[in-house]
């Protein structure tokens, strides 16, 4: 049983509903007139849809020709629907609405839809994702715009509008937003620099100059006169001779200048030490490129580099020092006589001696290097050794004793010494020199060497003999009779070559100086590169305990004083 | 397709051997050409002689620099040249095939330009540009291969204007049904057909999570928890809230069809964006990098 409802619509709009009812189970639809349902729509065909019955009071729509429908917006050729819940058969023009009444029978509702809505291109658009999304285009040009304009036009804008000012280390730079060019922080030295980009990058697209740097470093000098470093350099070849070409075209200067061993913006903290490479483009084959050089070839550490040369005295009466090549074994005449050996024994009786000296006085175990040999407050070097502090405890200048008071000569001062000891003759006492109470007695003082009970001028005519109170430690100088020959101590042997003592403290002094061996005092302790290198190569080499390039020893700028030194050193 | 059977046909046979996607073109000689460039640059950068140390600045770092932004360049050519469909050696496809293995290999390349040095600075903001376009492109060239059988799967063979014809019919009962309805009923009605289905905006596609939906307000209200109505529902309330579960359903698969296709499209409102502004910044980074030379 169906209820057919057919909706047709006046030409001003009005609805005109008709009622009918069909007492039968199934019905056929199409544009034939003697369907149940006529639909007049060329669209539709003369017989097109069966409905019948299905289980459970659904329905079974099926198309009697070859053209399928449309059921709740599905294309569709058979389907079952229930009419409880509703379904809409849409054919041609025509919108067929299945219900169930709450009497059972089913209400098919027809009316003529007022145009056909589907194909509707512009609502399909809303299921892409750019119906909700603004455009790629205005999303790239404000991208576009933003970078540009920060990152470009306004720095450079203010670099090429500041006020002209000369570089200025305390001052902030005048330009806008070139933090944001900053490839690196600058070492810790320039930091400062830090918001100054203009300080070094003068002119646009000029590779920063080496008067940039000159601007503060004024008084640094050239590693050599400029013609001889690049006769030393040589002309670059091959590949280096293309990246030059190629550098050059690019507005770079060099070889030679500055940023071409000082890099920057290499993050904070110490600037990169310069590579051994820098180095070793000259010097790797000096001899090959400066014919007159005096200067060995050094390349690498650990393979190519020339024996140390010594700064030194190599015999008496030399007026100046002279650098001999540790090669050559020279010897060392620094005016003492002074075995090393026999003071670091600890058998002998000095051993015993600086063990009865005891701790109090600084002693008590046999000697030491340091008993005697004290380093710089920076510890890279060493102190001349000094008669007073270092040798007098034992070689003793007491000649006479007042009372609890003992009188000591003046080490350094002969015509003072002349003049104690004459002086002491003229009153009748008793020696000082007694040989029982030298050693072990209450005093805990040693005397000097004055021999057997005697005269002061005895003493003195003796003074110079090799066991005399003199020249048991100096060498007598022709010419005076109580003259003796200067005594030299160098503090640094190598002066183009850095060392520091304080970096080798984990060493023992005799793993290097072999003074325990040393009979004479001629004898020059200073280790040869060989010893070095137990520990030392070159920078590149894999073996080695401390690969070491020639930044670590040398410094390129030749200066004076500590600031000549490499920057290990000099910052001590 | 209800008539598929078992074999395929032999026209099919046919276009199922010439059919080959961009990525194995021409057995995969991109890839093998852009393996080949990033290994060439990986050996490059252990072997080359630099000082101080490995960066843009070296002589080496120039080098991959200068190759980084001609590939940059040719890469965003692709949009110039995909509106332009030809055959052959250059045909589309080897050059979309060629623009997904050189992007990769462009991320290597820039990578080691940079030395691993980065910053707060114009320089890294090129770098982070192309790194976000890269791993975009990675992640469309992902969705792409995986989605559209999900896409295809959950249209049950309808056609997206189905889809919102389906809806509009569901609509059209849902007004008739709910005519008996009283006031309040009837404003949920309302509410629920009045609710445009592409209104909700990225989030909402991407996530599936449409928190302001009136059609299961109105569910959960007409048919939710029964306090205070009867047990069971009059024929005119069971009407609606059948038709709602149906317009329920039928949102649910334009829903799922809305998320499938933001997923699909989402990458290119970063890749071709940051492609532009990349190209602005790659400009920023190069003259800076002159400029304070």
């Amino acid at each position: 049983m169906f209820l057919i409802r057919s909706i047709d619509l006046t030409a001003t709009g009005r609805e005109i509903v008709r009622e009918r009812e069909i007492a039968k189970a199934d019905l056929s639809i199409g544009r034939a007139a003697e369907n149940d349902i006529h639909l007049p729509d060329l669209a539709v065909e003369q017989r097109h849809v069966s409905v019948t019955p299905a289980v459970g009071g659904q329905l079974r729509l099926k198309a009697i020709g070859n053209l399928g429908f449309t059921v709740d917006g599905r294309s569709t050729s058979d389907v079952t629907i229930d009419p409880s819940e509703g379904g809409e058969l849409e054919l041609g023009s025509y919108r067929l609405g299945f219900a169930t009444e709450e009497d059972g029978r089913v209400t098919v509702t027809v009316r003529q839809a007022a145009e056909r809505e589907t194909g509707k291109a512009d609502e399909l658009t809303g299921f892409a994702l750019a119906s909700v999304m603004p455009g790629k285009r205005p999303l790239a040009w404000a991208g576009v715009a933003a970078i540009l304009v920060f990152f470009l036009a306004l720095p450079i804008w203010s670099h090429l509008n500041r006020a002209k000012a000369e570089p200025d280390f305390d001052k902030p730079g005048a330009v806008m937003m070139d933090a944001s060019w900053r490839t690196g922080s600058l070492s810790s030295v320039h930091h400062a620099l830090e918001d100054n980009c203009e300080a070094c990058h003068v002119e646009p697209f000029v590779a920063v100059r080496d008067e940039a740097c000159l601007t503060c470093h004024k008084d640094i000098g050239d590693h050599a006169a400029q013609n001889r470093q690049s006769a030393a350099r040589g002309a670059s070849e091959g590949l280096d001779a293309v990246q030059w070409d190629v550098a050059h075209a690019f507005n770079k200067p060099g070889p030679g200048a500055c940023t071409d061993c000082h890099t920057e913006h290499e993050g904070p903290g110490r600037m990169e030490a310069t590579a051994e490479k820098f180095c070793t483009d000259c010097h790797g084959s000096l001899d090959a490129q400066l014919a007159d050089t005096a200067l060995g070839n050094a390349s690498d550490f650990g393979k190519t580099h020339p024996q140390f040369k010594a700064l030194l005295t190599t015999e008496a009466g030399q007026s100046q020092p002279v650098r001999v090549s540790l090669a050559d074994k020279p010897k060392q005449w620094d005016g003492l006589r002074f075995p090393h050996a026999m003071h670091l024994s600890v058998t002998n009786g000095v051993a015993q001696m600086s063990r009865r000296l005891g701790a109090a006085q600084g002693y008590g175990k046999p000697l030491e290097c340091a008993s005697c040999h004290r380093p710089t407050a920076d510890g890279v070097r060493f102190l001349p050794v000094d008669m007073e502090t270092d040798c007098e405890t034992c070689h003793s200048l007491v000649y006479d004793r007042v009372g609890s008071t003992y009188r000591t000569l003046r080490h350094g001062d002969v015509e003072q010494m002349r003049a104690d000891l004459l002086a002491m003759d003229r009153a009748a006492r008793r020696p000082v020199v007694d040989p029982r109470r030298r050693t072990g007695q209450p005093s805990d003082l040693y005397r000097a060497n004055f021999g057997g009970p005697t005269t002061a001028s005895a003493l003195l005519s003796r003074a110079m003999t090799k066991d005399g109170l003199c020249g048991e430690c100096h060498i007598p100088a022709a010419g005076s009779s109580l003259g003796v020959m200067p005594v030299t101590q160098p503090s640094r042997y190598f002066m183009h070559g850095w060392f520091d003592h304080e970096d080798h403290k984990q060493e023992t002094c005799i793993s290097c100086h072999a003074a325990d061996k040393s009979e004479a005092a001629t004898d020059l302790l200073l280790p040869g590169i060989a010893q070095c290198r137990t520990c030392h190569e070159g920078e590149s080499s894999r073996k080695a305990e401390v690969p070491s390039g020639c930044a670590m020893c040398h410094s390129y700028h030749p200066r004076t004083g500590a600031a000549a030194a490499p920057p290990r050193i000099a910052r001590r | 397709m209800a008539s598929v059977s078992d074999a395929p046909s032999h026209a099919e046979r046919r276009r199922a051997t010439e059919h080959e996607s961009f990525l194995a073109h021409k057995g995969m000689r991109w890839l093998k050409i852009a393996i080949g460039l990033s290994v060439a640059a990986i050996l490059g950068y252990a072997f080359a002689d630099v000082e101080p140390r490995p960066n843009g600045g070296t002589w080496y770092g120039y080098t991959l620099g200068t190759i980084g932004a001609l590939l940059i360049v040719w890469l965003a050519l692709l949009g110039v040249r995909k509106r332009a469909m030809t055959e052959g050696r250059w045909s589309l496809k080897a050059w979309t095939s060629a623009h997904v293995y050189l992007g990769l290999a462009l991320l290597v390349i820039a990578t080691l330009h940079t030395g691993f040095q980065l910053g707060w600075n114009v320089h890294t903001l090129a770098y982070g540009l192309m790194v976000l376009v890269i791993l975009s492109g990675i992640y469309g060239i992902t969705v792409y291969a995986l989605l559209p059988q999900r896409l295809s799967s959950n249209r049950r063979e309808m056609t997206k204007g189905q889809m919102l014809e389906s809806l509009a019919a569901i609509d059209r009962q849902l007004e008739q049904a709910a005519q008996p309805l009283a006031r309040d009923d009837a404003d949920l009605v309302i509410d629920a057909l009045d609710q445009d289905p592409f209104a909700p905006g990225l989030i909402a596609r991407l996530t599936g999570n449409y928190r302001h939906c009136r059609t299961e307000r109105a569910l959960d209200a007409l048919a939710g928890p029964m306090d205070g109505r009867a047990a069971t529902l009059d024929p005119a309330h069971e009407r609606v809230v059948v038709l709602l579960r149906k317009r329920d359903g039928q949102l649910e698969q334009i829903r799922r069809h809305l998320q499938l296709r933001a997923m699909l499209e989402v990458w290119l409102y970063i890749h071709v964006p940051m492609t532009i502004a990349l190209l602005a910044a790659l400009t920023a980074h190069i003259v800076s990098v002159f400029y304070y030379w």
